[in-house]
């Protein structure tokens, strides 16, 4: 089997659902799309394969990928859909690809917030033992946050600092929805929404689509130029029964990342990795996942943070994009840190480019459609 | 154009009645509730007890046949205070966690009662991780996960 690539990329800006009025969820998705095949200057008839991330309950349509097919290019052709982060949805592109039945796909999540996302993760959880508390993805991700400040001891400023960190990242980013900085004391005095979680703490509700086109090695070549390798992609699914698992690390994320590396080669990813966009589903989660994903060891991450190593000018910038603290158009989320990643190794991240940068670590996460992280995609790219 | 426009807009609620099952094995645990008590189950290959209870171990992937009583006590495993009014979720505060019923190995999810949680700091004196909890039962118990009212720190 040859290499399978990053091709093209095309992105909207993401926003407040009000500010996104003016196209329906699908054609969002159509612009994003078009924007996708125009950067891999292609036609609709060279692609053979089409990936959907979508939601039904978040756009408020059953199977909605029924109206995506044809805005993701898909009339007519092998479209199936997932109902997960867009991460997944290139996983699962990049297999059809891998399986020599298709040699292009097309992958493409968009962040619908016409309904409350909130309510509409209570109806993740099983009707008998966890729904009727009112349960939600913001609780059950403050409750991880919980167990993980209780064993390591994280100070609340710490957390701050990777907010601060990824907003003045945000504002070097076109697409992002969040662009203003912020300080350490606006951070610490937002309002408690669910303790430990301050307001500022958790992931805006952002509208926007996000395409990505992949092709097997020969293609991509004469495609570009400046193929994206995808060179290891992993993912691992935890139980949803939150008090049956530890809370205190992102266990499918090891998991994933510790499968992902071994495909792409990657034994120290704190110093060969030139850049990662990982999902930074809360402040606390951020340092979870620099463990899961092996950039520290156990209870560490605060470290990382507070000594610089993951800021634009450290070693390892982390979240260039500003993450999910600045743009979460679930399920969408992390199709667009590929499309930054994709940028950011290209050479086209324009103001927040991490110069140099030659291999990236892209981690997606379950965030309105999980319990407590529970699901997790690792990938890793190279130019 | 000029201004802000307007485009027309449509309100969507689904309304779908569904009759969920909780089947054969979960309805054991729920009619034990009624008479206040409270049943694991345990894996007869990695012996953990589950709470709540399975009827197949996600782990060792076998049955779970074996039923075990537990007491109404236990300890915090985590938990979280929302202030927060989210669009058809509870009115806030309320307080989750999972707890630790004592011989469990797994965390039951419930709410904390019993305390003020009006001001965080002193809620957070009793609401903590190893708090030791206890349930207090509601008065009238129809086989639900409220036939437990909340778990009150002890």
């Amino acid at each position: 089997m040859g290499r399978i690539a990053i091709v093209g990329v095309g992105q909207t800006s993401y926003e407040d659902v009000e500010a996104k009025r003016d196209k329906a969820y699908y054609e969002m998705v159509f612009e994003s799309t078009r924007r996708a095949l125009d950067d891999a200057g292609l036609e609709r008839g060279e692609i053979d394969s089409v990936v959907e991330a979508a939601y039904d309950l978040l756009d408020g349509r059953t199977i909605s990928n029924m109206y995506l097919c044809t805005a993701s290019a898909g009339y007519l052709k092998d479209e199936s859909r997932v109902a997960e982060d867009g991460t997944f949805a290139l996983a699962y592109a990049y297999m059809r690809i891998a399986s020599g039945h298709f040699d292009t796909s097309i992958v493409t999540a968009h962040g619908n917030r016409e309904g409350p996302a909130e309510l509409i993760s209570n109806y993740v959880f099983d009707p008998f033992f966890y729904r009727p508390f009112g349960v939600s993805y913001i609780t059950t991700l403050a409750m991880q946050a919980t167990s993980y400040t209780t064993k390591y001891g994280v100070k609340e400023e710490s957390a701050a600092r990777v907010v601060v960190k990824n907003r003045e990242n945000g504002v070097n980013n076109p697409y992002a929805h969040l662009k203003s900085k912020v300080e350490l004391e606006d951070v610490l005095k937002s309002r408690m929404v669910s303790y430990p979680l301050r307001e500022l703490e958790i992931p805006p509700n952002s509208s926007g689509a996000c395409s990505i086109v992949l092709a097997e090695e020969n293609l991509a070549k004469r495609f570009t130029d400046t193929p994206i390798w995808i060179d290891g992609v992993s993912w691992s699914v935890d139980t949803y029964h939150i008090g049956s698992k530890d809370l205190s690390e992102i266990t499918p994320a090891k998991i994933a990342a510790k499968r992902a590396y071994r495909m792409a080669k990657i034994d120290n990813p704190a110093k060969q990795f030139a850049l990662a966009e990982i999902g930074d589903v809360t402040a606390y989660h951020e340092f979870m996942l620099y463990e899961a994903l092996g950039l520290c060891g156990e209870g560490e991450g605060e470290k990382l943070v507070n000594d610089g190593f993951t800021s634009m000018s450290g070693e390892l910038p982390v979240n260039p994009s500003g993450g999910a603290l600045c743009a979460n158009p679930y399920p969408a989320t992390g199709l667009a840190s590929v499309a930054e990643a994709v940028l950011q190794l290209r050479g086209d991240a324009e103001k927040r480019q991490v110069p140099d940068a030659e291999t990236a670590l892209v981690h997606g996460i379950s965030i309105a459609a999980g319990a407590a992280a529970q699901t997790n995609c690792v990938i890793v790219l190279r130019r | 154009m000029s201004g802000k426009e307007e485009y027309p807009v449509v309100f969507g609620k689904w309304e779908i009645p569904y009759i969920h099952s909780a089947g054969r094995f979960s309805t054991q645990f729920f009619n034990m509730l009624k008479e206040k008590r409270i049943m694991g189950s345990r894996c007869s290959k990695c012996n953990r007890v589950l709470m709540p209870p399975r009827s197949f171990c996600e782990k060792c992937f076998v049955p779970v046949t074996e039923w075990v009583e537990l007491p109404d006590s236990g300890v915090i495993q985590t938990f979280t205070i929302c202030y927060e009014k989210f669009t058809g979720l509870p009115d806030p505060p309320y307080a989750l966690a999972t707890i630790r019923l004592d011989g469990a190995d797994t965390g039951l999810m419930h709410l904390i009662g019993g305390v003020d949680l009006s001001d965080l700091n002193s809620a957070l004196e009793k609401i903590r991780v190893g708090a030791r909890v206890r349930a207090v039962w509601s008065d009238e118990r129809k086989g639900s996960i409220f036939d437990i009212k909340y778990f009150e720190p002890i």
